[in-house]
């Protein structure tokens, strides 16, 4: 079974078609969430860095993708996103500023390139990336509110606890990918 | 003004309308570099950004000589008071909310301008869904 937000081709084109379909699978939503939950709980200079990489090295994987450029398996790597970045928020991974950009870069390029192969032509691509992008930041954004919480009494064990949520999500999305 | 200037300057230049796909790269490849600029550059000179401008400028009279119609600068120029907001914010100490944004923006320059690669998009064509 494929990752729930890459089902079917021939997307209808335009920015509301791009900015809806990140909300339409789990899989690319919590991995978004993610980022912006883990850079906030990271801070500076993640917390900003992390949502300008993640979109810049989505582009790169969305190149791949156009170009049908092989990669291995493209839907675990989605899948496989979820499951580390959910982990890394609810075991509170403080990781080195260059190992977390790189997850962050790797991860994405497996959400870009699925996307990729699926972005539209006739019916305005450039206006479905202008949607997809924005809804890709605001799910970022809508991550640094949620990782805001730390700042909280007990705000980490609820921000932990959604980690932990997010990365069974994502045993459930490996399962899925391995047996697709 | 700067930009104003060239833009109105470039719509007026008639352009072989072959010329149509290369235009459109420079316009999002000038996009991509204003946008990245955002990022690599803390203080630019006047003369760099004067310079910029003027590019900047080109390009985007230069698509509306080839694929619109000069009442589109009408609607294209207004979209300049986003540097209103933008300065605000990096007066206020919000520049970071101003480079997040550049990102996104370049990020979709480049995918603009990668599709100018592209004979067909992949799509169309059997997914890994198939």
């Amino acid at each position: 079974m494929p990752a729930s937000a890459h089902m079917g081709t021939g997307l209808p084109g335009g920015i509301a078609s791009g900015f809806r379909h990140p909300f339409t699978g789990w899989d690319h939503l919590l991995a978004m969430v993610s980022v912006g939950i883990w850079g906030a709980f990271l801070g500076r200079p993640l917390i900003y860095a992390l949502p300008v990489i993640f979109p810049l090295m989505m582009v790169a994987g969305a190149a791949l993708g156009m170009f049908a450029v092989p990669i291995p398996s493209p839907e675990l790597g989605v899948a496989a996103s979820v499951l580390v970045l959910g982990l890394c928020i609810a075991l509170a991974v403080r990781a080195p500023t260059w190992v977390a950009c790189t997850i962050v870069a790797a991860f994405a390029v497996f959400h870009g390139y699925a996307h990729g192969v699926e972005l539209p032509s006739a019916a305005d691509p450039v206006g479905y990336s202008v949607g997809f992008v924005v809804a890709t930041g605001t799910l970022h954004v809508c991550g640094i509110g949620i990782g805001l919480l730390n700042e909280r009494p007990h705000g980490v064990i609820v921000t932990r606890s959604m980690g932990a949520v997010v990365a069974a999500a994502g045993v459930l999305f490996m399962f899925q990918a391995v047996g697709a | 003004m700067t930009v104003v200037v060239a833009a109105v300057a470039a719509a007026w230049v008639r352009l072989p309308v072959g010329w149509t796909d290369a235009v459109f790269l420079g316009c999002w490849s000038s996009t991509a570099l204003n946008s990245a600029r955002v990022h690599l550059v803390r203080s630019s000179g006047r003369k760099a950004t004067v310079l910029l401008c003027v590019n900047t400028g080109i390009w985007a009279g230069a698509v509306i000589s080839v694929a619109g119609r000069k009442a589109d600068l009408l609607v294209a120029l207004p979209c300049m008071v986003t540097l209103l907001p933008a300065s605000w914010a990096v007066r206020r100490g919000g520049s970071i909310a101003v480079k997040v944004v550049s990102s996104w923006l370049l990020a979709v320059a480049i995918l603009a301008a990668t599709l100018q690669f592209l004979p067909v998009t992949p799509g169309y064509l059997p997914d890994h869904m198939d």
